[in-house]
């Protein structure tokens, strides 16, 4: 890629020297898990403050600890990162510290005032929750009249000159209205805006009917790469999460900054994404369970956990034989890895068979067949848990005829 | 010194139907049977006579003042 071009990337797309020098470009940071909003599709449970999170002293050193490992972009989380009290000071220190600051809000609260003074901190960006039209988006996230105090609130961030970006769930309830939101985000300001696939983690878990069948991947790639295209002649630019995928014929129209070449290579957490947790937990992905957690920066220098932490290095792991159901003989398994490792481990117990997927979709119903998830068991109810799911392998429903249940 | 991440195993896009195919399919697209080194040639020549196209409008348009 040449220089001119990769100026114009956004700081958090990661480079191949990125990767080889497993730099953190893009870390995504839970300051507080205390929220405003009552999201039904959380996977943090967000609603009250962490026990112990981190003190005003350990954040501000927890700051220059992420600068030393080079991360150019710190994206500030919830719950509702606006409800700590000293979240413009880590805005500030995150500044002064030469990195990117985003906030990603849900934006209930999000008033002129706090944007001014955001702004005024050295804010890059925001990122705001909008979730489908009106009572859709209200009933997702649990507060009515939410959709249009979102909306105001990607009005004013846009007022004060910062960049406005979206952030969308794509499940059951939002993807008829996905058209429809995007001219009201294109109307608003926005120009970003990054979709992802509702992940059955945490509340998400406990609302199976909100949760998209893998057969639907057949009718949201072509709908988002249609999105993708109008988007960019609209001045919207539309970013696919790591769980939105993989290959078919949409990957380079969906996936395209700037060269049609690129594609989904993996799930990189660990690898150049950093998830941290409010009481100071590490993780190599921000939407990852317990059972991913490299350490805690109040035992370890983040540097130690970052670099030496086994459970952190599970990407550079994985091997082929790793994988397993379809993914396991698939065409693409050595670059996909079984896709984003968070989705397939929410839905299916561990990581490497991953049901939520376009090319695997487009097999299936080449041999006139769908699959179809079934809860199988509930979730415990903690912060970033998750139930399981069985697969059913069907005919498509032109033929009907007896489900087989099978593990993966 | 941190051990690298996990390098990416290069694909390459089949001009002809859209879909990545891995690099070691050096003759047809898996997918559609394209001849993948002539679409990538005939992408090519397609790209360099646009740039040719937009680079004598921006001419023309100079030219014009």
């Amino acid at each position: 890629m040449d220089a001119q071009r990769a100026d114009a990337l956004p700081v958090r797309y990661a480079g191949l020297d990125d990767i080889v020098n497993r730099v953190p470009v893009s870390v995504v940071w839970e300051i507080t898990l205390a929220c405003d909003l009552a999201c039904s599709h959380c996977g943090s449970r967000a609603g009250t403050r962490r026990r112990d999170e981190l003190s005003t002293a350990e954040a501000l050193d927890l700051v220059d600890q992420i600068a030393e490992l080079g991360a150019r972009d710190v994206g500030l989380i919830g719950g509702e990162a606006y409800l700590r009290k000293d979240w413009l000071e880590i805005v500030a220190a995150i500044r002064a510290a030469g990195m990117r600051c985003d906030l990603q809000t849900g934006g209930r609260n999000l008033s002129e005032e706090r944007v001014a003074s955001a702004a005024a901190a050295g804010l890059c960006g925001v990122g705001i929750s909008i979730d489908g039209i009106g009572a859709t988006h209200d009933k997702l996230r649990g507060v009515s009249g939410s959709y249009e105090l979102a909306l105001a609130a990607l009005r004013r961030v846009r007022a004060h000159g910062l960049s406005s970006a979206v952030n969308s769930q794509i499940n059951a309830y939002t993807l008829p209205q996905l058209r429809e939101l995007m001219d009201v985000i294109i109307e608003a300001g926005a120009t970003n805006w990054q979709l992802a696939i509702t992940t059955a983690m945490g509340n998400a878990a406990d609302h199976p009917d909100m949760l998209l069948q893998p057969w639907q991947m057949l009718e949201v790639m072509p709908l988002l790469a249609s999105l993708a295209v109008e988007g960019r002649e609209r001045g919207l630019f539309l970013q696919p999460a790591s769980n939105v995928g993989y290959y078919g014929p949409y990957e380079s129209v969906i996936r395209n900054v700037l060269d049609p070449e690129i594609y989904f290579h993996g799930c990189n957490a660990g690898d150049t994404v950093m998830g941290i947790e409010a009481d100071g937990t590490i993780k190599s992905c921000p939407g990852l369970g317990s059972a991913y957690a490299g350490g805690n920066v109040r035992e370890t220098r983040l540097r130690e956990i970052w670099e030496k932490s086994e459970v952190m290095a599970f990407n550079r792991r994985r091997t082929v034989d790793d994988l397993w159901g379809f993914c396991r003989t698939c065409y693409y398994a050595e670059t996909c890895m079984g896709g984003c490792t968070w989705t397939s481990h929410a839905l299916m117990g561990r990581a490497g068979n991953n049901p939520m997927c376009h090319h695997r979709a487009l097999e299936m119903d080449r041999q006139g067949l769908r699959e179809r998830l079934v809860k199988v068991k509930d979730a415990p109810g903690r912060s970033f848990d998750h139930g399981e799911f069985e697969i059913v392998v069907e005919p498509v429903p032109a033929r009907p005829a007896e489900g087989i249940v099978v593990n993966g | 010194m941190a051990e690298s991440g996990r390098i990416p195993v290069p694909l390459r896009l089949c001009r002809g139907c859209r879909h990545f195919v891995c690099v070691d399919d050096r003759e047809d697209c898996v997918f559609c049977g394209t001849d993948l080194d002539a679409a990538d040639a005939e992408h090519e020549a397609n790209v360099m006579e646009m740039r040719r196209a937009a680079q004598a409008l921006r001419d023309a348009l100079a030219a014009r003042g």
